[in-house]
């Protein structure tokens, strides 16, 4: 009980210092990192490779249906009359949400045969856990209050993956009108936990005349399950240099892959699309399975009086109904194989370009053979989605982007998610000489108050990029 | 095209962190989170009959039975720092002619007495069971008590029996427990 009390508040505490949407990067082709979102955009530089660790740092945190501020806020309100409300307020659905990638290195660059080749190595954490509403409840209230209430077991569902990511793609414009990309991706699994697909109930009831006791309170259909991959080993014997031989390959390895395209419909309306993660990772290795299932009714312990001679011992009642339980609702060890799929995400767009005609990459446009031109200023739509283990989430996005000097662009989004419907994001991607910095940030308006937001979303970076000459 | 890059960067990082705060929080709060379950729970329960208030072998009455069970629940340290109060109600269904004393004594791992309580069940027929609730709320400093035991004591005492003896002696048993968990130092 003290565990899921601490889980809930360790977890109001950090959602906001730290999911999984780019608004504001996708399409925003000056930034290379924009072909980690779509290898299939149209790429206007010829080379580029992205300062070690500072190429992209990316950190997105968020839950639905709760801020800081709501349990921390300094209202005067008893911060326990808070968490009541909210544990009430808030949905089963209802989700708390960390992801957060480093990209140690990142490099590109247009061969003669004018494909876009880049690669690189990325970090990445991702952690999602649903409210799981029902047993909230039973610690924070007990069930005093809700006899023959069936609390859910099923509510329970979370997942956490660190790994690293090594990644190659191919782009190039195979028609005047059409770019596409592929990307290629191994994943090297870190440190991987997940308990989805749960279920089951538990009811207090009074009991009938013929009960044996007062109530009878009863566990029902339960299974409930917790995949691990690379924790059994760690929680006996830590060591940083395991974990990192793990990020180069000495992990749980998976194969996965991005494809994205941009399509010129007319010169000054563009689609694009991209499907990121098509793939799954094999956890073969340091793999622990912990499942307990069944069916029982608690009674209480029955007292049978047996004639005892002078020193002799009673029966063993309470070992005896640990050891039914047991039985009863077993929880087994399994060191099986499983395989995970990665978090399948969509993002489509739709904009119109106006405004003055810019080159591509340069005053002459001669090297855009035959390409779509571009105009200082666009207006969009985006939609994204990822597939989480209730089902996808979904954002959509109204953007404008402004070309504002020859060195500097701009993009500012309006996002509805299932965080909120007022969330504006801004980035500003900046070609200082061969230097290439962006920052991208959403939640914008609460900044503020970073307290009062319920997702937050930061994405900047740094690299050396090359037009051609 | 040269510019100075340091300024732009430095700029946008600095508007970042001027801009974004976290404000009027308290995180002292967190130091206040209470959370007050109320768990409620079977405890024992037992179904004695008249004959096993007569030993048949020696044709003697058996006035005291006895019966011990660990609650080992009760004195682990999380119940022993957050139960506030406990409420035992303890109801016996007694159709045998004979009225009954009660006794629950509990005791230490070490067999040291730290809370008892007694009740009296009263007579009932073998046609008609009679219904004696009893119940027993332990709060305060009695509580500590109550944490320190790890098994309970069960003594039923009939005044007098014999072999013609009729009816049976039911009880359910349950506990409220009102438990407070919140952070201590």
């Amino acid at each position: 009980m003290r565990v899921v009390l601490f889980l809930f508040v360790a977890l109001g505490l950090h959602f906001v210092a730290l999911a999984q949407n780019k608004q504001v990067l996708y399409g925003f082709e000056e930034v290379p990192q924009s072909l980690l979102l779509n290898p299939g955009s149209k790429v206007p530089q010829r080379m580029h490779f992205g300062i070690p660790f500072l190429s992209q740092i990316h950190i997105n945190g968020g839950a639905s249906g709760l801020s800081v501020y709501d349990i921390f806020g300094n209202t005067g309100e008893d911060i326990n009359a808070k968490i009541e409300r909210k544990i009430f307020e808030m949905k089963p659905t209802d989700f708390f949400t960390a992801t957060q990638q480093l990209e140690v290195v990142n490099f590109g660059w247009r061969s003669k045969s004018d494909f876009y080749f880049s690669g690189g190595m990325y970090q990445e954490f991702d952690f999602i856990s649903y409210f799981p509403k029902d047993l909230a409840i039973l610690a924070w209230k007990g069930n005093a209050d809700y006899l023959d209430y069936e609390f859910d077991l099923g509510e329970l569902s979370t997942t956490g993956d660190l790994m690293t990511v090594f990644h190659f793609g191919a782009n190039k414009q195979i028609a005047d009108k059409l770019t596409v990309g592929l990307r290629a991706k191994i994943y090297s699994s870190m440190l991987s936990y997940r308990s989805t697909n749960n279920s089951g109930t538990f009811v207090t009831r009074l009991g009938t005349a013929d009960s044996e006791n007062i109530y009878e309170h009863e566990v029902r259909n339960a299974s409930v399950t917790v995949e691990t991959s690379g924790i059994a080993s760690l929680s006996d014997n830590f060591s940083a240099g395991t974990l990192i031989g793990r990020a180069f390959f000495g992990g749980n390895l998976g194969v996965g892959m991005d494809v994205g395209a941009t399509y010129d419909i007319t010169p000054n309306w563009i689609a694009s699309a991209s499907i990121l993660d098509i793939g799954a990772i094999f956890h073969s290795k340091d793999v622990e399975t912990y499942r307990a299932s069944g069916d029982y009714i608690l009674d209480g312990i029955e007292l049978i009086f047996p004639p005892l001679a002078n020193g002799e011992n009673t029966f063993p009642y309470y070992d005896d109904l640990e050891d039914e339980l047991e039985r009863e609702i077993p929880i087994d060890t399994l060191y099986n194989s499983y395989t995970q799929m990665r978090p399948l995400k969509i993002n489509t767009s739709l904009k119109y370009q106006f405004g003055k005609t810019i080159g591509g990459s340069q005053e002459c446009d001669c090297m855009n053979k035959g390409g779509g031109v571009e105009k200082q200023q666009s207006i969009g739509l985006q939609y994204y989605s990822i597939f989480r283990p209730k089902g996808p989430q979904m954002a959509g996005t109204l953007f404008y982007y402004r070309k504002l000097f020859k060195y500097l662009a701009a993009k500012v989004t309006y996002t509805a998610d299932a965080y909120s419907y007022s969330n504006f994001g801004l980035g500003l991607v900046g070609d200082f000489g061969k230097f290439n910095f962006y920052v991208a940030a959403d939640n914008l308006q609460h900044y503020g108050n970073l307290a009062k937001s319920k997702s937050v979303s930061l994405q900047l970076g740094l690299n050396i990029k090359f037009y051609e000459e | 095209m040269k510019k100075n890059l340091l300024f732009p960067i430095l700029g946008t990082l600095l508007a970042i962190s001027l801009f974004s705060c976290i404000k009027d929080t308290d995180f002292d709060q967190a130091h206040d989170v209470t959370a007050t379950p109320v768990v409620e729970l079977n405890l024992i329960h037992f179904n004695l009959v008249a004959q096993d208030f007569f030993d048949e072998t020696t044709n003697t009455p058996r006035l005291v039975l006895t019966d011990t069970t660990e609650i080992r629940f009760l004195d682990d340290t999380e119940t022993q720092e957050s139960l506030i109060r406990a409420d035992f109600d303890f109801v016996f269904t007694n159709s045998i002619p004979r009225s009954f004393q009660t006794d629950f004594t509990f005791l230490t791992v070490d067999n040291e007495e730290t809370y008892a309580t007694t009740t009296s069940v009263m007579e009932g027929s073998p046609d008609a069971a009679v219904v004696t609730e009893f119940t027993e709320v332990v709060e305060g400093a009695t509580i500590l008590q109550l944490t320190q035991a790890d098994k309970v004591v069960v003594t039923v005492t009939i005044p007098s029996s014999d072999e013609s003896l009729q009816g049976s002696l039911n009880l359910k048993s349950k506990t409220t427990y009102y438990l407070e968990v919140k952070e201590r130092n």
